[in-house]
């Protein structure tokens, strides 16, 4: 990422996906069981689940590769001493994405062994 | 750098003083000073907080034996109602906020905070309504359903009197003071910081209120949205809480906890702020691991808004959504633990001096943990449903927010007693006080777990003998007396330190941060002249800061124009980029919250009339409030600044004002969010959810209605675009016809409501589609009524080619009208239309 775009946006961007993951995790699964929901009997191994697990790991693989982004993919490495604010900045936006992908993983992991509906 | 001048020393500070100081007399109600208000917004916090102890003693007398009747149950409920209500929103969360507006603007290196009228609006509405909710307990019709309020219990049909409406109204009235409070910091620590200041640099105590105020933001919204459903419900007959009707009960708690949970931790960070400047201050050390705080405060702040279910674990929600919020809930241990460690590192590291302030710090932590570690327990849904309702909760709740909260509110007051006295606290006298409040708080609380394992539950006026309880609610009482004891010594000493500490000198605990640059007592304008930063640590790495800033070396150093002037500053770097001059005195502020106060009572009172008259008194006033500001002479006497220094902010297009109306608009979007959030619930989880036959409003109608809106939006647009460019042609003429076109607007969505056969007394369905109605019809009223404002400014000179100002702050205001009305459109009427041909 280039200095332009490590605006102070990214110090929340990871969190902020974290939590509309969240809300869409709680409201989704609402909905579905209200809907359509499946038989108790299949437990954890519904289509529910299955959908709740990809779009987690799909969503914590994109959040590392924006942490890796923030420490690696500009021209001023993490350590550079041309402007503290930016870097700091940089290495918040980096750790914050890094915890937003473990917050994601570690709310899938009921979604293993819980069935949706009960 | 200001080069000294003849013109110095005394006469700047006399200057300063004229230009900065409160009016005498009755006038200094009238105050808008930061300072003024913080400390008012403390002492009068800590008023309710003796009102909302003495509750609790009286709770704790009758429970301290088995079947008394020394309060009837009634009382009873009103008790643990107002004891709740006047500590968690009369107590807790002003104080806090009293601390932040007095702290933030002098740790930040500048004389006030952004908006100060605001600050004082904010003040009178949280006394007029923590007053309208107290004058209840007096009136003998306190709200007895607890402090959530949960229905059906606080509805109409199980709380006729007016106890539920007093709480509704006076609590909604002081979410205003905590909104108006939140916007105000929040732009205040991103845009008016001291020169040099850049993130990085910022003490870590800001980003602890940077987190809290956007917490409150993001937060009271759903309360405020909750608690006016609630009242409509009960004064309108209309439906959204109750089942009959398609309304559910259970959407009031998801709203109340939605914001009930942040809460706790808007409580929690700025206690943990002031934690975390003392800790270093005494260990003499730099705080360990600054950027692991901060990302541990960052976490804390969103995890927060994700853990609302755990108070509702035991309502019949789905497993696996219950294991969601208790993973959460154990998550939030995490960046808690953080800070627990890097505190504990940054003793390590230090040279520890053990004063008054650390000997509540020390009890912060120990009593803090314990109500953290029975917090994880509670987040495992099988303990939590053995003892939900139960004493042990009670327990938990006071261990976290005392623990938290009190502890280290207490440690800040000792702290920085000696900036508002000029005394130093006695450590001799200082640890009675602690002590007896230490012990007492665990005599009461402690053994209360135990209570509450043994199945005694809350919420009961009293409990039959041999069951267990007996003697720990002897001694939790007992406890209690001594920890009210302790409240006691505690008042007695700052009492007598006025009188008999010794004199403090300048930074007398060797601190770091900017406070301490200030003359002591605080004067009214902080600094004589605007500090430059180049470190995290000003005063132990520039220890001759002080003495620069009062030789008036910096900028702004010259009050003689009879502006009050601060730095607008880059939100990263700190970089100045313009001088902001703030409003003097005003009786505005209390004026209008007087205003709203009295609307409040109409509705109490069922007298709409009045309410109606003294919302368009109030309205008036805010108008005045706002053609007094920019470039307008009452508050930007003398022009432009001089040459040497930046404009002012009125002749730029970054003012604090767009930043405030973002942060504002951010809050009402969370408010917004929560209707549809209320909408889609109640759609596909109220048991009796019913859709009328035929569309009850005029689709058409509105649509051609939002056709309008959205040519003055874009007319408004390329009115600003043009301002922007430095054409200021016709600029009134075009913000009048905008104005025109709104009005036409207005009138057809109000003519869509009026013609529509909308049935909220019968259905939830048509309640929601009022509500969301008239949420529109407001927001367009508001962008009509600020355009044509403008629009008459244009003419008096206040707005134009080299005044910008204003039409560039209410631009996205136009555009979140305009997005949510077509939102309003898809979410109420498309996508059940799709749905139902689906």
């Amino acid at each position: 990422m280039n200095e332009r775009s490590l605006a102070p946006v990214h110090l929340v961007l990871g969190p902020v996906i974290w939590s509309a993951w969240f809300v869409l995790l709680y409201g989704g699964l609402s909905v579905a069981c209200e809907f359509a929901p499946p038989d108790p009997e299949q437990g954890a191994g519904t289509p529910i689940n299955v959908v709740m697990i990809a779009s987690a790991v799909l969503l914590a693989v994109g959040l590392v590769y924006l942490s890796y982004r923030c420490t690696h993919g500009g021209s001023a490495p993490l350590t550079g001493t041309h402007d503290p604010a930016r870097s700091f900045i940089r290495g918040m936006s980096s750790s914050m994405y890094v915890v937003s992908a473990a917050g994601i993983i570690a709310l899938t992991i009921p979604s293993l062994v819980l069935p949706p509906c009960l | 750098m200001n080069e000294p001048s003849a013109w110095s020393g005394r006469n700047r500070e006399e200057q300063m003083a004229d230009v900065w100081g409160n009016l005498p007399g009755w006038g200094t109600l009238a105050a808008v000073n930061h300072t003024s208000v913080g400390l008012r917004f403390m002492a009068t916090g800590l008023l309710f907080f003796l009102v909302g102890g003495l509750l609790a003693m009286l709770m704790r007398t009758q429970l301290a034996l088995p079947e008394q009747t020394i309060v009837e149950p009634d009382l009873y409920s009103q008790l643990f109602t107002m004891h709740g209500t006047v500590m968690m929103f009369l107590f807790a969360i002003p104080v806090l906020e009293g601390v932040a507006m007095y702290l933030i603007p002098k740790m930040i290196g500048t004389r006030d905070l952004v908006f100060p009228r605001l600050s004082a609006l904010g003040y009178y509405c949280y006394v007029f309504g923590g007053l309208i909710v107290l004058s209840s307990l007096v009136l003998e019709v306190a709200p007895d359903s607890g402090w959530f309020m949960y229905t059906p219990l606080s509805s109409r049909e199980y709380s006729p009197g007016p106890g539920s409406d007093f709480w509704l109204l006076g609590i909604t009235f002081v979410e205003i003071s905590a909104i108006s409070a939140g916007v105000e910091l929040v732009v205040s620590i991103l845009r008016t910081r001291a020169r040099g200041m850049s993130l990085n640099r910022m003490p870590i105590f800001c980003w602890y209120i940077l987190a809290m105020a956007l917490m409150i933001v993001f937060g009271f919204p759903p309360l405020i949205l909750g608690s006016v459903l609630l009242e409509l419900e009960r004064a309108g007959g209309m439906v959204f809480f109750n089942t009959t009707g398609g309304g559910d009960p259970l959407l009031w708690q998801h709203l109340f906890w939605l914001f009930g949970h942040p809460e706790v931790y808007i409580i929690f960070l700025p206690a943990a702020g002031i934690v975390s400047t003392l800790i270093p201050v005494f260990a003499r050390h730099p705080l360990v691991g600054y950027q692991w705080i901060v990302l541990a405060i960052v976490t804390m702040g969103f995890v927060s808004f994700g853990l609302w279910v755990h108070h509702m674990f035991t309502v019949g929600i789905p497993h696996l959504a219950q294991a969601f919020f208790s993973v959460a809930s154990m998550l939030v241990a995490v960046p808690t633990a953080i800070q627990i460690f890097a505190w504990l590192a940054t003793l390590w590291q230090g040279r520890v001096v053990f004063d008054l302030p650390m000997l509540w710090i020390v009890g912060f932590l120990v009593v803090f943990v314990c109500g953290g570690l029975t917090g994880v327990m509670l987040a495992l849904v099988p303990f939590n449903w053995q003892v939900h309702d139960t004493h042990f909760v009670v327990a938990h709740l006071h261990y976290v927010l005392v623990g938290g909260m009190l502890f280290p509110l207490v440690a800040g007051f000792y702290y920085w007693l000696p900036h508002i006295s000029g005394r130093m606290p006695s450590y001799q006298r200082g640890r009675w006080g602690f002590w007896l409040f230490f012990g007492g708080f665990n005599l009461t609380f402690l053994l209360m777990h135990l209570t509450g394992l043994l199945g005694m539950p809350r919420r009961v006026y009293t409990y039959e003998s041999g069951l267990g309880w007996d003697w720990l609610n002897l001694l939790s009482s007992l406890g209690s007396f001594i920890m009210a004891i302790g409240v006691a010594v505690i008042i007695i000493d700052i009492f007598l330190h006025f009188r008999f500490g010794a004199s403090a000198t300048r930074n007398p605990w060797g601190a770091d941060t900017l406070e301490w640059a200030i003359p002591m007592p605080v004067n009214s304008y902080n600094f004589l002249s605007m500090p430059e930063v180049s470190s995290r640590h000003p005063l132990w790495h520039t220890p001759e800061l002080t003495d620069r800033i009062s030789a008036g070396e910096y900028g702004l150093a010259d009050a003689r124009h009879g502006r009050r002037e601060i730095y607008l500053s880059d939100a990263v770097n700190g970089h100045v980029s313009a001088i902001v001059p703030l409003p003097s005195n005003s009786w505005l502020p209390m004026v209008t919250a007087g205003a709203l106060a009295i609307v409040c009572l109409g509705l109490l009172l069922k007298a709409y009339y009045v309410a109606l008259a003294a919302a368009l008194m109030s309205l008036t006033v805010i108008l005045r409030w706002s053609w007094e500001n920019g470039a307008h002479p009452a508050v930007a006497p003398g022009g432009d600044a001089s040459p040497e220094e930046p404009h002012l902010h009125s002749r730029t297009s970054d003012g604090p004002g767009l930043w405030g109306m973002v942060v504002v608009l951010m809050s009402d979007g969370t408010l917004y969010v929560s209707l549809l959030f209320g909408w889609f619930y109640l759609w596909t989880a109220a048991p009796e959810w019913a859709v009328p036959d035929k569309q009850p409003i005029s689709v058409a109608l509105l649509v051609a209605s939002g056709l309008l809106l959205t040519v003055a939006t874009g007319l408004y647009q390329k009115a600003v675009s043009r301002l922007k460019g430095g054409c200021a042609d016709r600029l009134g003429s075009l913000l009048w016809w905008v104005a025109g076109l709104a009005t036409v607007h207005w009138v057809l969505l109000v003519l869509t409501i009026v013609m529509g056969s909308l049935k909220p007394q019968e259905l939830a369905h048509d309640a929601v589609i009022l509500v969301a109605l008239l949420y529109l019809a407001i927001h367009s009223g508001l962008a009509l009524i600020m355009t044509a404002l403008q629009a008459a400014r244009v003419r008096f000179g206040y707005v134009g080619e080299a005044l910008p100002y204003e039409p560039i702050v209410i631009r996205p205001f136009w555009l979140y009208t305009l997005g949510v009305f077509w939102l309003t459109v898809a979410a109420f009427f498309l996508i059940p239309l799709v749905w139902t041909v689906a």
